[in-house]
C-alpha cells in the first residue's frame, strides 16, 4: 500500500517542483502523526488534498522513522563491532603477553641467549671442550673480541616491539685466567694496597688494568675469575681431583701464604665485587660457563613472576596445595591445611577443628550462634586433640587466634 | 630458686621486685613440698611460678590471678584459701589495693589521686600516659613502632622498673601484653605497630587529666613527660629524613634515628651466630672459634636470627669504676651479612626446602651486601644425596639469580681466615667514617648500592635482630594469603591478587553474602587480574574458592 502511495507522490512532486522537502519540519511531522490535516502546507497544492497530504506526510514520517531506526541500528552495530574489536584486541594482547611469558620460561629463554667468547681463550689447548659442549647443547655462541681479554659474556635477545634495544648485555662476566695471569693480578693488588691512601683506580698490570677500567665504566658487572692451572699435566690434575682440594695445590703453587692470598681475594670482593674460583681443568670451566648460562635463562622468568607483595617466601612444602576436583572433593584437606597456616598449629589440632566444623561456613555459623565476643573467642578452647595417647585441649590461645583470623575486618591486625 | 632481688652468677637478667611476694612464697612452698614427695604436680606449680614472675602488677585476689597462664581453678582455690587464712591471722590486705589500680580498672574511687602512686604502680600506667601524650601532638601518625615504644618507656620508667636494661624491657613488654589482653591497646601490621583502642584512649585521657590535676598541686615531683624526655635525649643530629617526619617524632623519640657514632668512637666486631659454635659435629664447629681466636679477631658469639656472621660497629665505652660489668654500648650493624653453607648443609637444605626460604629471609633483612660462604667442594660433595652438578648449579644460581656474592673456600680454616681478613678490612674501611643510626621502622630500607662505598646509614643491632625473627607474628592478611594457597594451582601471585580485592576472610565472605545468586557467587573471583601480566584468575579457580567458602555441608 505504501509503495503505491509513494509512487503517487513522486508523480505529484515532479510536477510541482519544490514540493519535496528532504526533512519535513517538526511541525508538520507531529501534525501528520496526530492525523490532523495541515492547515498551512506550503508545498502541496494538489487536488485531493486531505488524503494525499496525509499520506505524503505520513510517508515522510515513516521514512524518517525508518531512517532513524536504521541509524540507531547502525550505531548499535558499530558499537558492538567496536566492542568486539576491542575484546579481540585485548585477547590478542593477552595472548601475546602469554607468548612473551612463555618465551621467558627457562627452557625457551635459553634460546634467546648468546654466549660471546674471546678468541684469546681458544689458544688454550683444551678449550675445544667448551665449544664442543656448547654445540652439543645447541646453545648459541659466537667468538668475538671482548672488552676484557680472556672473558666470556652473555647477551639476551629482547622481545620485539620493545623500543630501542633488540638485545641486552647480561651483567655476568667470566674471566678465565692462567695461574701466571692470576699471579700478575695478585702482585698488582698488593702494590695497590701497599701504597696507602690513594689507590690508583686502574692500577698496573696487563690483566688487572683493563679489567678495572671496564668496571669503572660499568659498575654493574659481576665478574668471576676462574683460575686454572693449565700447565699441570693430566696426571697431576686427576690426582688433584681425587685429593679433593685442587685449590690448595694451586695456592701453594703460587708460593704465597694463605692469608696473603686471602687479602687479595677480599680486596677484590670488597672493592670490585669480583669473586675468584680455583678450578682444575677446562671441564670445570665448561661446567661453570654452562651453569651461569642456565642461571641466566632462569632469571627473567623468576623476576617477572615472583610476587613481592607477600611478606613470606612462596616456596616451601606448605605452599604445595591440595588438589581439588570439579565437584569439590579435596576441599576437606584444603580446609584442614588452612587452619595449619596459623603459627604453632599442628595437624592434630587442625583435625580436631575440622572434625567438629567440617567447613568454613560451619565454623562461622557456630560463631554466630554465640552471643558474646568472649564466648566466641573461647569457642574452640575445649576441643580435644588426640596426640599419641594423651588427650589435650586446644587451649584459649589458639582458639582466640582462629576466631580473630576468620572474623577480623582489619587485615593488618596481628594475630599472635 | 633465687630471691627476686639478688643477682646470681650465670643468671642472664636481674628480676625486678616481685609485686606479689605472698603468692610467690606460697607457690614456692607448694612446689618444694611436692618435689620432696616426688609428685608430678611440682612442675605445675613451677609453671605457675614462672608466670607469676613475669607479671608486673600486684594482684588483689586469687581470682584475679586466674588471668595468668598456668593458673587454673585448682591453684587459685589453694591460694584463695591461704589468703583468707593469712588475712584472718595477720589482718593485712594484699599490696596493690591502691586507688590508682582501681582507677585503671574503671571502678569507683575517691577523688584523691597522687602521681607518685601512679608512677610506682608500674609501667602499666605510664604507657597510657605515653600514648596520650603522643596522640595529643598534632600530626602524630597515631601509632608507635616497637622500638619507639621501648625507647620511650625506658626513658620514662622508674619506681618498680628500677632494674637495669633487660629486666626492665621484659616488664615493659609483659605490660604491653596485658594491655592488649585488656583490649586497651591493639597491635597491627608487620613490623608491629601499637595504637590505642577506643577504650584505651578514654582511659588514658582520664588518667592524663588526673595527672594534670596533680601537677597543679605538686611542684617538682611531677612527671613532666615531654620535659624529661627532652632532657634524657642524647645530643642529636637531625638527618634530612627526620625533618620530613616532623619534629614531634624525632625529638621525643629519644635515642632514635639521627644518632651518630663518630670516627674513632667505635670498634668493628665480628658477630658469630652461636649455632655455628655448638650442636652437631661440635669439635669441628669449635674449630672455627678456635681459629678465630688464634687469628686475634675481635668477635662475639650471640644468637643471630638470620645469617651466620655479621659485623657490628660497637661503641667504645670506658668501664665505670666500681662496676663489675661494662655498660653495653650502642651497636650498629654494618651492611654485610654472611650465610655459611657446607656442602652437606647445602644438600640438606635444598632437599627439605629451607634453601630458598633462607635466601628469602636474607634478602629482606635490611642489609644490602649479601655473602654466601660455600665450604667444601670436589670430594666433599661427591657422596651426598644430590649430584655435585646440582649443588654447583644451586651455588651459581645464588650468585646470578639471587644477587649474592659467592665466596668459595675449602674448609673451616679457610672460612676462619676469610672472616678474619674481612674483619680487618671492614675495620679499615669504616675507620674514618661517621656512622648514622637509621631506623628501618621509621625510614624504610636504604637503596641498593652494589659497588659504591658501603653505606654509613646503619640499623641498630637490636632492631635488626628483632626484625629478623623467624616465626614472626602473623597478620590476618598474611594468614589469609597462605590459606588461599592451600588450593593447588592457586599460586602466590593469584593469592596476592585476590588479597588486593578482599584482604580478609571476613571481607570475602561478606562479598559472597551480598551476591544474589549462586551463579554470581561462583563467578565472583573469575575476573580478578593476577600477576605482572594481569591474567584472569579464571572460572575454575573462582568456583573452587566458592565451593570452599560457601558450602554448608561437610567438605570432603
Amino acid at each position: 500500500m505504501s509503495v503505491l502511495r509513494r509512487a503517487k507522490e513522486w508523480e505529484i512532486s515532479e510536477s510541482e517542483g519544490s514540493d519535496v522537502e528532504p526533512e519535513p519540519s517538526p511541525n508538520r511531522r507531529s501534525e501528520t502523526q496526530s492525523g490532523a490535516p495541515l492547515s498551512e502546507s506550503s508545498s502541496c497544492t494538489t487536488a485531493s488534498p486531505a488524503r494525499r497530504r496525509r499520506t505524503k506526510e505520513e510517508i515522510e514520517a515513516d521514512r524518517q522513522r525508518t531512517k532513524e531506526r536504521k541509524e540507531a541500528r547502525e550505531m548499535q552495530r558499530a558499537a558492538r563491532a567496536q566492542e568486539k574489536e576491542e575484546r579481540r584486541r585485548e585477547q590478542q594482547r593477552r595472548r601475546e603477553a602469554a607468548k612473551e611469558l612463555k618465551k621467558l620460561r627457562p627452557e625457551n629463554c635459553i634460546r634467546s641467549l648468546n654466549i660471546s667468547i674471546d678468541p684469546a681463550l681458544l689458544q688454550q689447548e683444551d678449550s675445544d671442550l667448551l665449544l664442543d659442549t656448547l654445540a652439543l647443547l645447541e646453545w648459541r655462541f659466537t667468538i668475538e673480541s671482548q672488552q676484557i681479554s680472556h672473558s666470556i659474556t652473555w647477551t639476551r635477545d629482547l622481545p620485539q616491539g620493545d623500543e630501542g634495544q633488540s638485545s641486552v648485555e647480561e651483567d655476568q662476566v667470566v674471566l678465565v685466567l692462567t695461574l701466571a695471569d692470576f699471579l700478575d693480578v695478585v702482585i698488582c693488588v698488593k702494590e695497590m694496597l701497599g701504597s696507602e691512601g690513594d689507590e690508583t683506580e686502574t692500577g698496573t698490570g696487563a690483566v688487572l688494568s683493563p679489567l678495572l677500567e671496564c668496571l669503572n665504566r660499568d659498575a654493574k658487572k659481576v665478574v668471576t675469575m676462574l683460575v686454572t692451572d693449565f700447565e699441570a699435566d693430566y696426571s697431576s690434575r686427576t690426582e688433584a681431583r681425587s685429593e679433593g682440594f685442587p685449590e690448595q695445590r694451586l695456592r701453594s703453587k703460587l708460593g704465597m701464604k694463605n692469608l696473603d692470598i686471602e687479602e687479595v681475594l677480599v680486596y677484590l670482593q670488597l672493592y670490585k665485587n669480583i669473586s675468584v674460583v680455583f678450578l682444575v681443568s677446562w671441564q670445570d670451566v665448561t661446567d661453570h660457563v654452562c651453569a651461569v648460562t642456565k642461571a641466566l635463562s632462569k632469571r627473567p622468568f623468576k623476576l617477572l613472576t615472583e610476587p613481592s607483595e607477600l611478606p613470606f617466601c612462596v616456596d616451601g612444602s606448605w605452599a604445595a596445595g591440595a588438589r581439588v576436583d570439579r565437584d569439590g572433593s579435596g576441599l576437606g584437606l584444603v580446609w584442614s591445611r588452612q587452619i595449619q597456616q596459623l603459627n604453632r598449629v599442628s595437624p592434630a589440632v587442625a583435625s580436631a577443628v575440622t572434625e567438629s566444623f567440617p567447613s568454613p561456613r560451619a565454623l562461622l555459623q557456630a560463631y554466630q550462634k554465640l552471643e558474646s565476643e568472649a564466648e566466641r573467642k573461647g569457642m574452640l578452647t575445649g576441643l580435644l586433640v588426640k596426640t599419641e595417647g594423651k588427650e589435650r585441649r586446644i587451649g584459649a590461645e589458639i582458639s582466640a587466634r582462629v576466631y580473630r583470623c576468620f572474623t577480623a575486618q582489619n587485615p593488618q591486625l596481628v594475630l599472635d | 630458686m633465687p630471691a627476686p632481688e639478688s643477682v646470681r652468677w650465670g643468671r642472664k637478667r636481674v628480676l625486678p621486685v616481685c609485686p606479689n611476694p605472698l603468692f610467690l612464697k606460697w607457690l614456692t612452698e607448694l612446689r618444694d613440698d611436692a618435689k620432696e614427695k616426688g609428685l608430678k604436680i611440682q612442675f605445675t606449680y613451677q609453671k605457675a611460678i614462672n608466670s607469676l614472675n613475669k607479671y608486673p602488677l600486684p594482684l588483689r585476689s586469687a581470682k584475679e590471678a586466674k588471668i595468668l597462664q598456668n593458673f587454673g581453678d585448682g591453684i587459685c582455690k589453694i591460694l584463695d584459701d591461704r589468703l583468707q587464712r593469712h588475712s584472718r591471722e595477720n589482718g593485712t590486705v594484699l599490696p596493690g589495693h591502691g586507688r590508682q589500680r582501681a582507677e585503671l580498672l574503671g571502678e569507683q574511687t575517691t577523688k584523691q589521686r597522687s602521681v607518685p602512686e601512679i608512677r610506682s604502680g608500674g609501667c602499666f600506667c605510664l604507657f597510657l600516659f605515653i600514648f596520650v601524650c603522643f596522640l595529643q601532638v598534632p600530626g602524630h601518625k597515631g601509632f608507635m613502632f616497637k622500638m619507639e615504644l621501648q625507647a620511650e618507656a625506658q626513658s620514662l620508667c622508674d619506681g618498680s622498673c628500677s632494674a637495669p636494661d633487660l629486666g626492665r624491657k621484659h616488664s615493659i613488654w609483659s605490660s604491653v601484653r596485658t594491655l592488649i589482653q585488656k583490649n586497651l591497646v591493639v597491635k597491627t601490621h608487620n613490623p608491629a605497630r601499637f595504637s590505642l583502642t577506643e577504650e584505651g584512649r578514654v582511659l588514658a585521657e582520664r588518667l592524663a587529666a588526673a595527672a594534670e590535676e596533680e601537677e597543679e598541686e605538686e611542684e617538682e615531683e611531677v612527671v613532666d613527660l615531654t620535659g624529661s624526655a627532652d632532657e634524657e635525649e642524647e645530643p642529636q643530629v637531625l638527618t634530612a629524613d627526620d625533618d620530613d617526619e616532623g619534629p614531634p617524632v624525632s625529638q621525643t623519640a629519644s635515642g632514635m634515628s639521627g644518632e651518630r657514632l663518630l670516627p674513632g668512637s667505635f670498634d668493628v666486631v665480628l658477630c658469630v651466630d652461636f649455632i655455628e659454635t655448638t650442636g652437631g659435629a661440635r669439635h669441628r664447629k669449635q674449630e672455627l672459634v678456635r681459629e678465630l681466636q688464634r687469628n686475634g679477631v675481635a668477635f662475639d658469639v650471640r644468637k643471630l636470627n638470620v645469617g651466620d656472621f655479621l659485623w657490628v660497629a660497637r661503641e667504645k665505652i670506658p668501664p665505670v669504676p666500681g662496676a663489675l660489668r661494662v655498660p653495653a654500648g650502642r651497636e650498629l650493624v654494618l651492611d654485610f651479612i654472611v650465610e655459611r653453607k657446607r656442602m652437606d648443609d647445602l644438600c640438606g637444605s635444598i632437599i627439605d626446602g629451607r634453601f630458598r626460604e633462607q635466601k628469602f629471609r636474607l634478602k629482606r633483612c635490611g642489609l644490602q651486601r649479601l655473602i654466601y660462604l660455600v665450604e667444601g667442594g670436589g670430594a666433599s660433595a661427591s657422596h651426598l644425596s644430590l649430584p655435585e652438578a646440582t649443588l654447583q648449579q644451586a651455588v651459581v644460581n645464588t650468585q646470578v639469580v639471587d644477587g649474592f656474592f659467592v665466596k668459595r673456600v675449602q674448609d673451616v680454616r679457610e672460612s676462619a681466615a676469610y672472616l678474619t681478613i674481612m674483619t680487618r678490612y671492614l675495620s679499615k674501611l669504616y675507620q674514618n667514617r661517621t656512622l648514622t643510626r637509621r631506623s628501618r621502622e621509621l625510614e624504610g630500607d636504604a637503596g641498593a648500592d652494589a659497588t659504591g662505598s658501603p653505606s654509613c646509614s646503619l640499623i641498630s643491632f637490636e632492631e635488626f635482630n628483632h626484625g629478623a625473627v623467624k616465626n614472626k607474628c602473623q597478620t590476618v592478611r598474611e594468614v589469609f594469603a597462605r590459606q588461599l594457597m592451600q588450593i593447588s594451582s592457586l599460586s602466590g601471585d593469584k593469592a596476592a591478587a585476590i588479597l588486593e580485592r578482599y584482604s580478609t576472610p571476613h571481607s570475602l565472605l561478606a562479598a559472597y553474602d551480598r551476591c544474589s545468586s549462586e551463579a554470581e557467587k561462583e563467578k565472583l573471583l573469575a575476573g580478578i587480574r593476577c600477576g605482572k601480566l594481569q591474567r584472569n584468575l579464571g572460572p575454575a579457580l573462582s568456583r573452587t574458592v566458592y565451593q570452599l567458602y560457601c558450602s554448608d555441608g561437610a567438605l570432603s
